[in-house]
């Protein structure tokens, strides 16, 4: 679907090296998330997909088309979503959606705009101008707006920045949605949890290179080696009776609760262990990592 | 790469051109007629005691074509490079890179809304001098080729300024020490041969100067200078303006970032 060879970018103004020899390739019906700091480049990475930016190196083939070559054919797989929101003073949320549909040659395409106001929450606002919207609501119209032409690509910068905990989730469902039937879908986020809950492949970016790209399962696996586990006895422990677990780094708190690190593959080693020794333990539960703090390790590191 | 690619794109990107000066008709349309009359009430008042004009020939009969093509390029500049620089202003310019239309379609789309305009402001400047001076003009076809020639030329140089300058100030600074001067040059309000020293030799160089006599020879049948060597300069400025225009929005200038 989508495939970038060699990418980098510098900038004119400021001679800034915003990529650095990016390559990529994203599969038909992939739910990807583009990580990174403010400034790693990943609207740089967009804007180049969308023809906003000129690449300095590189060459990028969408749907089959090259960018260079073919660069009409490319605009009608693709639908962007950008991460700054325009205000267009003049024209109506509806006769914005319309005139989008006729710039990409659909006559008659009302049905499917109503479609879109109405899972975007917007139908009542159609016949206001991007004036009288709100942040949130400039950027479900922009969304609107992408979809229109019915994108195979669809590519969000920063989609639900500045929307709030309720209609983001309802965002989320329709991306689900989006991508359940069938569309490509490549987002960014500065909130891991919604990569961790929408993708299925993390790509971290950080100052203008690829450092991870992995599916999330692996990722997190990868970066969860070590495990936190957590027992909990109904009566008062004392940490001198877990003289056994010393490799563990064992901590006693509250009395009667155990914590150990332990490193994944020696989990079943440590249940054995304790088990052996009869402890009568009435809960555990294991912290897996959250994608939070191996992002913060990998841009860390 | 096709030059022609998308039809449709390209005709909802001329109606929202024609449709964005429409929403605001009060500025884009009523305003100049308004101060196209003023001129006309004004000067033609102050100046048809005066020495100026073609001999034999009323003084507001030779204002009306002039103050037609000043009308017409003055709106027909307006049109895209306002549109343009608006969306920059709103954020909303890279829009434009979206969309599956070729280069010269994205061109034309401007450059034929400004023309479209430039022809119903230059249309309704002389239909409203209609009752100082009555209706006569010699030749009514090339007299609407003319204004729609005086309107594409300043549409693709209203859509270089818009491409190239990024902010209403210098918009308004072209307008102010360019256009208006070369047209108050060009002969809209008297002859350029009248004018003092080098002053009299800068309709050469002046786009203005050969569409202002072109409308004027095809109102009253006579006009200042060659009319040929003014067609052949309109037929220069048109292809000038028209490809650079073309290169501009190819390069991107404006609008995608180096
Ligand atoms: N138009 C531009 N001209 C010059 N430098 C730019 C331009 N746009 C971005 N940059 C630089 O390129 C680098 C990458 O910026 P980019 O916008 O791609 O980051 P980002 O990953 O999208 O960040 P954020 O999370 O803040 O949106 C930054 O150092 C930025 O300063
Ligand atoms: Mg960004």
């Amino acid at each position: 679907m989508l495939r970038i060879e060699n990418i980098s970018k510098i900038y004119k103004r400021g001679h800034k090296e915003a990529l650095k020899n990016i390559n990529l390739t994203i599969k038909e019906g992939e739910f990807t998330a583009l990580l990174g700091q403010n400034g790693a480049g990943k609207t740089t990475l967009i804007n180049i997909l969308a023809g906003n930016v000129h690449k300095t190196e590189g060459k990028v083939i969408i749907g089959g088309y090259d960018l260079d070559k073919n660069p009409l054919e490319t605009k009608k797989i693709m639908g962007i979503v950008p991460q700054e929101i325009g205000q267009d003073y003049i024209f109506t949320v509806e006769d914005m959606l319309r005139k989008q549909s006729g710039y990409f040659g659909i006559k008659n395409n009302d049905d499917y705009i109503d479609e879109l106001l109405e899972a975007l929450s917007l139908q009542d606002k159609r016949k206001s101008t991007t004036r009288q919207l709100s942040g949130g609501m400039k950027r479900r119209l922009l969304i609107a707006k992408a979809l229109v032409h019915k994108p195979k690509l669809l590519i969000l910068d920063e989609p639900t920045a500045g929307v709030d905990i309720e209609l983001r989730h309802s965002m989320y469902k329709f991306l689900k949605k989006l991508h359940a039937e069938g569309t490509t879908i490549i987002l960014t986020t500065h909130y891991i949890e919604e990569a961790e809950n929408l993708c299925k492949r993390i790509i971290v970016i950080d100052h203008g290179e690829i450092i991870a790209d992995e599916p999330k399962e692996k990722l997190m696996d990868i970066f969860s080696q070590e495990i936190d586990v957590r027992f909990e006895f109904d009566y008062d422990i004392d940490i001198e009776d877990f003289d056994f677990l010393n490799g563990y780094e064992p901590i006693v708190k509250n009395n009667r609760n155990l914590y150990i690190k332990v490193e994944k593959n020696n989990l079943s080693k440590l249940m054995k262990v304790i088990t052996d020794k009869g402890l009568n333990f009435i809960d555990i539960d294991i912290k897996r990592p959250k994608l939070e703090d191996i992002y913060l390790n990998l841009i860390k590191s | 790469m096709k030059i022609f690619y998308n039809r449709l794109g390209f005709t909802v990107l001329l109606y929202r051109e024609i449709h964005r000066f429409f929403k605001v008709f009060i500025q884009t349309i009523f305003a100049p007629l308004l101060s196209n009359i003023l001129y006309l009430a004004v000067f033609g008042g102050v100046l048809k005691t005066r020495e100026v004009g073609i001999e034999g020939v009323n003084y507001l009969h030779f204002l009306v074509p002039g103050l037609t093509t000043m009308g017409a390029l003055m709106a027909a500049f307006q049109n895209p490079s306002f549109s343009l620089i608006s969306q920059k202003f709103q954020g909303t310019i890279q829009d434009i890179n979206s969309y599956p239309i070729s280069d010269v379609e994205k061109s034309l789309a401007y450059i034929l809304g400004g023309t479209f305009r430039g022809l119903l402001v230059g249309s309704l400047t002389y239909i409203a001098t209609v009752p100082f001076v009555g209706f006569g003009i010699k030749n009514i076809p090339l007299f609407i080729f003319s204004i729609i020639l005086t309107s594409f030329i300043f549409a693709s140089i209203g859509l270089i300024c818009g491409l190239t300058l990024d902010n209403f100030e210098k918009m308004n600074f072209i307008l102010a020490i360019v256009i208006t001067p070369l047209s108050y040059l060009g002969g809209v309000f008297f002859e350029v041969s009248k004018l003092p020293g080098v002053l009299s030799h800068v309709g050469n160089i002046n786009p203005i100067y050969p569409l202002v006599n072109i409308t004027r020879y095809s109102y009253l049948g006579i006009a200042e200078g060659n009319i040929l060597l003014h067609g052949i300069l309109a037929f220069v400025f048109l292809s000038a303006s028209f490809i650079t225009s073309i290169i501009l929005f190819r390069k991107g200038i404006g609008i995608k970032v180096r």
